[in-house]
């Protein structure tokens, strides 16, 4: 017996090790950081403005952060989708459609519940994944309630024509819409919004919450714009008017 | 009681390694089915953006589960006074040991990265289940490992303090396991306060369900005496943490549907869910808990043999339904944007989603099954687990 004792302790102590290592190395969790907390930014999105058949703001993100594309529906990844909605109810209601992204929560779910701290919240409010980091658990596609991730479940073939600046990455990791978080910090607006303002309806606004003078804020503080599932309590950065 | 004496099997025959070697094959599925996922990326499962988490994950809390109530049962002896069970108590922590070995491959093989096994050595996120899942998940292998140990050692207190920190530990793993679901506050269907106690009672009825099935297969395939009334004890313990699970899923789905908000949500489980409702009445009302009840409350078929070994298999079975209606069917569902919108998009909003399991996902299953069998056909060869005779305290001369 002493010596399935001694074997028994030996891998004893290797998982003892294994339990308390995370706790010890643990720079538990951030929740902000990089950036300047200066800023805060935002969206407002005018949906009185918006075409249903107008797809300028996605085709912009697909082409901005090369999004690959998959051909079946189920698999495939969207950043921005247009979601088309009627009043539920109401005979021959009117079709109205709206995009809908990652809304960069004040308080997201996503981040809450990665174990590996994987997405996190930066400084000026953009919810980001660090894709070198995320283990692609799924658990952020789970509790997100707008939808806004997608998993990489295929290979990413490089096309022509690609933005040098957004990198190809490999199957296995969740990803999303960051705001175009590198124009942004070249202090231009996010694809989106610029080609909405030049091929589309002009209806998405970006801006700095934190200003009080720019255009987002001022539209913000009136009473028009809402939130999308406001009862959640999650205080999503993306509004609207008109819906 | 008399002392229980336990030896290793001699493990020479011809039959000891056929039984391993296809033992071995079924558990290599596991990894080799992962190994297929990772290289080709999660389209080859069933596995979509719609329902980001598929059959992996529900073997995942089924073994968990099992795990749970294994050392729970162990520990009857040394710590609840049971002292018929003592002859077991090895047995079932060793399962308990497998059993969670198992549901940690079940999930970092089902990650889009298990290259980056280390990654959550060095970062953890305090809010999240995974998180601090996996340092009980890890404590609890380390304290199930420890009261093994002591099993093989005279002291009755290491037995009892290890036996009292395993039952804490594996309440608060399951306990941590529920809370998985029940802390999504989006979805309907996962998110209530209930599915951390009700998962440590489904972990209970399932943990005894198998250990019946496993004992039983152990000393007849060893050739050793088991005193049939032990089995029959623990078919009526299984009936009782089985009418605890009825308890919570009837107040937990009642719950649910009384509010409007959630009449969508617990409508589609209870009546029009197609498979999902099948699963949720057949498989696990019906065929897991009030079929088995009966045979076990039943005076004559409870003290039956071959009726508690159908029960317990049909108990097994039942609790892998539930895991499966309580990991599928939420994600199902469409998220709502808006309560009184019809949304569609290209991304499938407003739909509800398909989710069936993929041959891989089958493969990964099943050798997950594997892995438990062989670790447990090869541990009995080199350490005594097994008793040489179980038999009822009163029996004992």
């Amino acid at each position: 017996m002493s010596v399935d004792r001694r074997d028994f302790l030996k891998i004893g102590a290797v998982m003892a090790a294994g339990t308390i290592a995370p706790a010890i190395s643990g720079a538990a969790g951030q929740d902000e950081e990089g950036a300047s907390s200066k800023n805060l930014w935002g969206m407002v999105i005018d949906i009185n403005k918006c075409d249903p058949e107008c797809t300028a703001c996605y085709d912009a993100c697909r082409k901005e952060n090369n999004v690959p594309h998959f051909p079946e529906p189920e698999l495939d990844i969207h950043w921005i989708r247009k979601i088309k909605f009627k009043q539920r109810g109401v005979p021959n209601a009117e079709e109205r459609s709206m995009p809908a992204m990652c809304f960069h929560c004040e308080h997201p779910p996503c981040a809450h519940v990665c174990p590996v701290a994987a997405t996190f919240k930066r400084a000026d409010g953009i919810v980001l994944i660090d894709k070198h980091r995320c283990i692609g658990c799924r658990y952020c596609m789970v509790a997100c309630p707008y939808k806004a991730r997608s998993f990489v479940s295929k290979h990413v073939e490089h096309q022509p024509g690609e933005n040098p600046e957004s990198p190809i990455r490999m199957h296995g990791v969740v990803e999303k819409c960051d705001l175009c978080v590198h124009r942004i910090d070249q202090g231009k607006q996010p694809a989106c919004v610029e080609a909405c303002k030049k091929t589309g309806g002009g209806g998405m606004v970006f801006g700095d919450l934190n200003d009080p003078k720019s255009e987002v804020s001022g539209i913000v503080r009136s009473s028009r714009a809402t939130q999308i599932r406001a009862d959640l309590g999650l205080n999503p950065r993306v509004f609207y008017l008109g819906v | 009681m008399a002392n229980v004496r336990f030896r290793r099997i001699e493990g020479n025959s011809a039959q000891y390694y056929m039984f391993m070697a296809v033992a071995g094959a079924v558990a290599a599925m596991a990894p080799l089915s992962a190994l297929y996922m990772f290289v080709n990326g999660h389209h080859v499962t069933g596995m979509t953006n719609q329902v980001p988490w598929g059959m992996p994950i529900v073997m995942a809390i089924y073994l968990i589960g099992a795990s749970a109530g294994s050392l729970v049962l162990s520990a009857m002896s040394s710590v609840f006074g049971k002292t018929e069970y003592q002859p077991f108590a090895r047995i079932a922590a060793l399962l308990a040991i497998l059993l969670i070995v198992a549901a940690l491959m079940a999930i970092i093989m089902d990650w889009g990265r298990p290259d980056r096994i280390l990654v959550p050595f060095f970062h953890f996120q305090p809010r999240s289940m995974f998180s601090l899942n996996a340092i009980l998940y890890n404590s609890y292998m380390l304290v199930g490992f420890l009261y093994l140990l002591a099993q093989f050692k005279e002291s009755k207190f290491w037995k009892k303090a290890l036996g009292i920190a395993a039952v804490f530990i594996a309440v608060g793993v399951h306990s941590g396991t529920g809370a998985i679901f029940g802390f999504v506050f989006v979805r309907e269907l996962y998110n209530s306060p209930l599915l951390p106690p009700s998962f440590i009672a489904a972990a209970l009825s399932s943990g005894t369900a198998l250990m019946i099935l496993i004992l039983y297969a152990t000393f007849r395939a060893t050739g050793r005496l088991l005193d049939e009334k032990l089995l029959h004890g623990m078919g009526r313990l299984m009936g009782v943490f089985m009418l605890v699970v009825i308890y919570f899923l009837f107040i937990e789905n009642v719950t649910r549907g009384y509010a409007p908000k959630n009449y969508e949500a617990a409508s589609f489980l209870l009546l029009h869910g197609g498979k999902y409702t099948a699963m949720f009445w057949i498989g696990l009302v019906l065929c897991g808990l009030v079929i088995p009840s009966l045979i076990v409350f039943n005076p004559s078929t409870g003290k039956s043999t071959p009726w508690l070994l159908f029960a317990s298999a049909l108990q097994l079975a039942g609790v892998l339904f539930e895991r499966y209606i309580i990991v599928i069917p939420a994600q199902v569902m469409p998220l709502e944007l808006f309560s009184d919108k019809q949304v569609t998009s290209v991304f499938l909003d407003g739909r509800y989603a398909n989710y069936s399991i993929s041959p891989v996902e089958y493969a990964y299953s099943i050798g997950l099954f594997g892995v438990v069998i062989f670790g447990f056909g090869l541990a009995v060869k080199f350490w005594a687990m097994i008793p040489e005779e179980a038999r009822f305290p009163e029996d004992v001369k």
